[in-house]
């Protein structure tokens, strides 16, 4: 079922991704419309601002002509009615004025083979009609009303080729105009085209995000839960094992303290089987003393080796059973004392564990060397010491006959842990028992040692206590290495269960 | 009042065994005080209190208590008995399995004389009883009865 959720979720999310990049590459696309089309209107505008412009220019050269043309006839009125020798000078210039129009015109229309013609054909006419009033100003001028027409025709050619450019000019603008107007035209429609398609878009994006939205904060709110549950469950499942851990400690303690009732009176009893006991062997003794006739083989027999033999046993059992008991009843003490961690300073401490066994090992002929210095570590002072002691006294204990034995106590820091070792080059331990000798009750290799099957147990309990691990490396004779794995900072019993 | 009367042991044990075990060794010690055995602590507590032959009411009690009862727990005994009330002046001799320091260390707090662990090593057992006894010889007939 989660897979399936989770394939959806995942689905979801390409096809949310896709939509939006969709949708944003088409407003992108929009707006890129947008600006070619604003692009190209705009250059149009500028375009047709400088025909205009141009346009502007032509028309004021083309009435130059027209003027210039007013100005050579009045010139040359003037220069007949003898107005004064400056009429001449007033000719020339005029000429030259219409001259400079003309050629002005000529560059203005350069890229306009129509205006060109015009030109010629204007400057064709302004010749002739500069050669005809020449003409009639002359000595030989012809002043008949004849020549006069032709004068005025001549003029009016000149003004109708200016005419003809001039409305040339006004085609060309008038068509420019309509591109114009056509780029413009096609920008409004582009760009309301875009605003729409924008719009859309906009539209279209916020509803799938709100959507997208709203299902995040939905499952946000689903992971919220799910996570305080998890919280709760968490605490709830601790409390569960706190009680489940409490109640076998309650149960080992009551068992293990019942146990020992009975087994007062097996004890108790005993010792009184063994003073009636005493008694009657007095008895059997005079008895076989002083009537021997009187005593059967089968009593003595009792009195002095069954008795005595069965007592012994049913004693040394039950004293055994009670040292098992005591054991089971230590462990269960020990797993309800409470845990006070406090900084230690370990190789103070492991010489502290080297001297008291200093007697011992000085006996066996055994040397502790602690190899300082050892980690420090913050952790149950009463457990870690206890721990260290069980492996060093084990040490000792089980050496090598016929071997020197060299017990050593070192430790190193790795990560958050710290290893503290007890190695020796004692009996060993088979590497088939590694794991029963943590048991309780077990033992492993030659039973000539006294021990219950109790300490590695213990060091064990102890060890998983306050947050640690034990392990072994051994091969049997040769010596092993007890490998102690605690945390550098034990918080107590709450960091090790949360 | 006779200062010389003698004192009853009242020996407040669930186990007959172990009751028959004390009482051998208290005898085997040579103390022939009159032993009274209450196998709960009720019956027990209507003895010492209210029982016209009963230590409240006439001569001294030696009290061996058991901490394990069917009924209600010793150490509620104990308190009782060493509380205020006419019995607080009467030595009270523990006996358990339980060897627990911090069970031990109230006893003592509320007031008991001696604590003695079962299995217990009888020659020591018996040791503590004879002191007991000689204590007993010569403890005067409390104050209480004279009213």
């Amino acid at each position: 079922m989660q897979m399936t959720d989770r394939d959806e979720e995942r689905i979801a999310e390409g096809r949310f991704g896709r939509t939006v990049v969709l949708l944003m590459s088409l407003g992108f696309f929009a707006i890129l419309a947008c600006g070619i089309a604003a692009a190209i209107a705009m250059l149009r505008s500028q375009d047709r601002y400088s025909w205009v412009a141009h346009t502007y220019e032509v028309e004021r050269a083309v009435t130059g002509t027209r003027l210039a043309v007013e100005e050579m006839r009045s010139a040359r009125r003037g220069i007949m009615l003898r107005m004064g020798p400056g009429m001449q000078d007033n000719y020339e210039a005029a000429v030259a004025a219409l001259g400079n129009h003309v050629a002005e015109i000529r560059t203005l229309t350069r890229d306009n083979p129509e205006q060109q013609r015009n030109v010629v054909e204007m400057a064709r006419r302004v010749a002739r009609f500069d050669a005809m009033i020449r003409r009639s100003v002359g000595p030989d001028a012809d002043l008949g009303p004849e020549a006069e027409e032709e004068r005025q025709r001549a003029a009016a050619g000149v003004v109708g080729v200016s005419e003809k450019m001039l409305a040339e000019e006004r085609r060309l603008l008038a068509e420019r105009e309509g591109q114009l107007q056509f780029a413009i035209r096609l920008f409004f429609v582009v760009f309301t085209a875009a605003v729409i398609v924008l719009v859309v878009v906009a539209a279209g994006s916020i509803l799938i995000i709100r959507r997208y939205t709203r299902e995040l904060v939905k499952s946000r709110a689903a992971l919220r839960l799910l996570n305080e549950d998890l919280e709760g469950a968490v605490r709830e499942r601790t409390i569960d094992l706190q009680r489940a851990n409490d109640e076998i400690q309650r149960f080992a303690y009551i068992v293990s303290h019942d146990l020992r009732s009975p087994l007062v009176n097996v004890l108790g009893f005993t010792g009184e089987l063994e003073a009636a006991n005493k008694v009657l062997g007095a008895q059997v003794e005079r008895i076989e003393s002083e009537a021997p006739e009187l005593l059967s083989a089968d009593a003595k027999l009792a009195a002095q080796e069954d008795l005595p033999e069965a007592i012994g046993f049913i004693r040394s059992s039950t004293q055994k059973m009670d040292r098992l008991i005591n054991a089971i009843l230590r462990l269960s003490r020990e797993g309800r004392r409470s845990i006070t961690p406090e900084p230690i300073d370990m190789t103070a401490m492991a010489t502290g564990v080297a001297d008291s066994l200093r007697h011992r090992s000085d006996e066996l002929g055994a040397e502790i060397h602690v190899v300082a210095p050892l980690p420090e570590l913050v952790s149950d002072r009463l457990a870690v010491e206890q721990i260290l002691s069980n492996l060093t006294e084990n040490a000792v204990k089980y050496l090598k006959p016929g071997r020197p034995g060299r017990i050593e106590i070192r430790g190193r820091r790795e990560g958050l842990r710290v290893l503290i070792e007890v190695a020796d080059n004692g009996r060993g331990i088979d590497p088939r028992d590694h794991d029963r000798v943590f048991d309780l009750f077990r033992r492993s290799g030659v039973q000539d040692q006294p021990g219950e099957g109790i300490g590695l147990a213990h060091v064990r309990a102890l060890a998983y206590r306050i947050g640690g691990t034990i392990g072994v490396r051994s091969a049997l004779g040769e010596g092993a290495v007890f490998t102690v794995n605690l945390p550098v900072k034990f918080n107590g019993e709450q960091g090790t269960l949360t | 009042m006779n200062s010389q009367q003698a004192v009853t042991i009242v020996m407040i044990e669930d186990d007959e065994g172990h009751a028959r075990l004390i009482e051998k060794n208290i005898r085997r010690a040579g103390i022939y005080n009159p032993i009274k055995h209450f196998l709960d602590g009720t019956s027990a507590l209507g003895f010492l209190y209210d029982a016209p032959d009963g230590p409240t009411h006439s001569g001294p009690a030696l009290i061996l208590l058991d901490l394990n009862l069917p009924d209600m727990s010793g150490t509620d005994i104990l308190a009782r008995i060493k509380g205020e009330g006419p019995l607080k002046r009467a030595p009270v001799v523990v006996l358990t399995t339980t060897d627990d320091k911090i069970e031990i260390q109230r006893c003592y707090d509320l007031g008991c004389n001696v604590y003695i662990t079962k299995p217990v090593n009888y020659e020591s057992f018996a040791d503590a009883i004879r002191q007991l006894g000689l204590f007993l010889s010569v403890i005067q007939v409390p104050d209480v009865v004279e009213d």
